[in-house]
C-alpha cells in the first residue's frame, strides 16, 4: 500500500544527492566554516532518514544495508582510536596533531583535524541510519 | 504564624548582612581562552575557532563524545533486535 504522494516522491529522489552532497560539504570543510563532523554526519543520516521514509525501509536498505552501515559505523570508531595512537607512537601526546599544516584557508590545512571529522561524520550519519532502521522496523513488528 | 514571621525576619536579615559583607572574588575569566583567541589559527591551522579547539587543544573530550554515541548506537543496536520468527516481510504491510 502506498500513500505516499508522487510530488513529495519526485522531490526526494532528485534531492537526495544534493543532501548527502551538503552533508560531505558539511564535514570536509569543518575547520574553515560553521559546522563539522557532528553536524555534517547528522544531515547524512537524515537525507537516508528521509529516503526510508518516502520510499520504504526494503528499497532503502538496497541501496544501504544495515549490516554496511553498521560496520562503516564500527570501523569509524576504531579509525578514530587509531588516529591518536598513531601520535602517540610518532612521539606526541595522545590525539594531538602529527601531521604537516598547508597553508591557511585551504582544505587541507588543519593537518589531522579534517580526517577526525571525516571519521566522526562517518560514524555519526551511518550510526543514526541504523538507529532509524533498527527503530522502524522494532515498531512495524509490534503491530 | 509568629514563627513563621520570625523566621523569615531572621532570613531577611541574613540575606542583608550576607549582601553588605565584602567579599575577595577570584580574578574573572580563564586566562586560556585568551590563548586560544590569539594563537589558534597558527597553532592549529583551522579558522574555525570551535573546531580548532574541539578537534585540536580538546580532542580528548571529542573522543569521550563519540563514544557516548557509540555506546548509544550499539545499545539500540542490540536491544531492538530483530525476531527470528519473521521471515522478514512485515515492513511494507501496515
Amino acid at each position: 500500500m502506498d500513500r505516499t504522494s508522487k510530488v513529495v516522491k519526485t522531490f526526494t529522489r532528485k534531492l537526495f544527492p544534493f543532501i548527502l552532497l551538503y552533508g560531505c560539504y558539511l564535514i570536509s570543510h569543518g575547520h574553515l566554516t560553521p559546522g563539522g563532523g557532528f553536524q555534517g554526519g547528522v544531515i547524512f543520516g537524515s537525507a537516508i532518514i528521509l529516503l526510508g521514509l518516502v520510499e520504504g525501509i526494503r528499497m532503502t536498505e538496497k541501496r544501504f544495508r544495515e549490516d554496511m552501515l553498521s560496520l562503516t559505523k564500527n570501523i569509524g570508531m576504531l579509525i578514530f582510536m587509531l588516529f591518536g595512537f598513531t601520535g602517540m607512537i610518532l612521539g606526541y601526546a595522545f590525539l594531538s596533531d602529527f601531521l604537516p599544516k598547508g597553508e591557511t584557508g585551504t582544505v587541507p590545512s588543519a593537518g589531522l583535524i579534517l580526517l577526525l571529522n571525516l571519521t566522526i561524520g562517518f560514524m555519526v550519519g551511518t550510526g543514526i541510519a541504523v538507529i532509524f532502521y533498527r527503530s522502524v522496523r522494532h515498531g512495524s513488528e509490534e503491530e | 504564624m509568629t514563627r513563621t514571621i520570625i523566621i523569615l525576619t531572621l532570613l531577611g536579615l541574613a540575606l542583608f548582612a550576607f549582601s553588605a559583607m565584602d567579599f575577595e572574588y577570584g580574578k574573572p575569566g580563564p586566562r586560556v581562552s585568551e590563548h586560544y583567541i590569539e594563537k589558534g589559527v597558527t597553532e592549529t591551522g583551522a579558522l574555525n575557532m570551535v573546531t580548532s579547539i574541539y578537534l585540536n587543544y580538546r580532542a580528548y573530550d571529542t573522543l569521550g563524545e563519540a563514544t557516548v554515541f557509540f555506546a548509544t548506537a550499539l545499545g539500540v543496536f542490540m536491544l531492538l533486535r530483530k525476531e527470528k520468527s519473521g521471515d522478514g516481510s512485515h515492513f511494507e504491510s501496515s
